[in-house]
């Protein structure tokens, strides 16, 4: 059985926002029971990551060593900024998950204690995003 | 057909341990002729890697690699309860995989014959860790 859907999420800024409950959520209207969960999302400067959920610390310390790995332009230079913003940005989408996959156990996402499913917005010019969620299996 | 299983694998502290054979296993166990297998990590401080498995040195020099680029200790990281090297895993593991998808053809992984599937453990100190394994097909 594959059950799959669209969904337009919210614009909120730069920054990590947790998605778990919203995709919990999806896989229970699914009714699916095992198999698997694939996440994927229509942007270039948005990704997926799975990240730890207990302490707020661990998500604002990755988004700060990405973007220590590539640094936003955004404040090098008004002029360059609106084409030069999305260079960084895709760098860090490039070593970011555009998707990714969990495994579905007794109807439920068989992720770990401690991991959530993030929505990690790269941009300051961020904007509706498309995520499309497929469940899989039985 | 759904196949789910899940795997411990304890890791005798920070590195690489090769789970290609497990995994093959599970694929083995599943009857499951031709479909896809997705391996998942639960854990937010260890992470899935393919990776050549011919020459050790390879996964020694991808240490060496990510010691260079997300240094233990280094003072941009507070979240450091653990030990220093606490929000370094964290970070190993968002730029590696949590989860893993491999093709499955005639009852078996398609791997490349130099590709093995590796957990890498970010943490110093030796851990059980979880691991769910699924296969579909048919």
């Amino acid at each position: 059985m594959v059950y799959q859907d669209t969904l337009q999420l919210a614009d909120h800024g730069e920054g990590a926002y947790e998605i778990t409950d919203l995709i919990a959520d999806f896989i229970k209207e699914s009714k699916i029971r095992v198999g698997t969960c694939q996440l994927f999302i229509h942007s270039s400067s948005a990704s997926l990551l799975i990240g730890d959920t207990a302490d707020e610390v661990t998500k604002n310390e990755t988004a700060a060593f990405m973007a220590q790995l590539a640094p936003s332009s955004d404040n090098i230079d008004n002029k360059i900024n609106a084409s030069m913003d999305a260079v960084p940005e895709a760098m860090r989408y490039a070593v970011a998950q555009t998707s990714l996959s969990i495994p579905v156990s007794n109807g439920k996402p068989g992720i770990g204690v401690w991991q959530g499913i993030f929505l990690w917005e790269q941009s300051k010019h961020a904007a509706e995003r498309k995520l499309t969620i497929t469940v899989t299996g039985e | 057909m759904v196949h789910q299983q899940q795997l411990r694998v304890s890791t005798r502290g920070r590195g690489t341990f090769d789970i290609s054979r497990q995994v093959d296993e599970v694929i083995h166990d599943s009857g499951v002729k031709q479909g896809i297998c997705q391996v998942f990590i639960h854990h937010t401080s260890a992470s899935l890697i393919l990776c050549e498995n011919a020459d050790p040195a390879v996964r020694t020099d991808l240490e060496t690699f990510m010691k260079k680029i997300v240094p233990d200790g280094d003072s941009m990281f507070r979240h450091i309860d653990e030990g220093p090297d606490d929000m370094p895993a964290h970070v190993r593991t968002v730029l590696t995989q949590s989860s893993l998808s491999i093709p499955v053809d005639n009852g078996k992984d398609t791997l490349g014959t130099w590709q093995g599937i590796y957990l890498w453990e970010h943490r110093t100190h030796p851990h059980t860790r979880k691991i769910t394994v699924t296969v579909m097909g048919e």
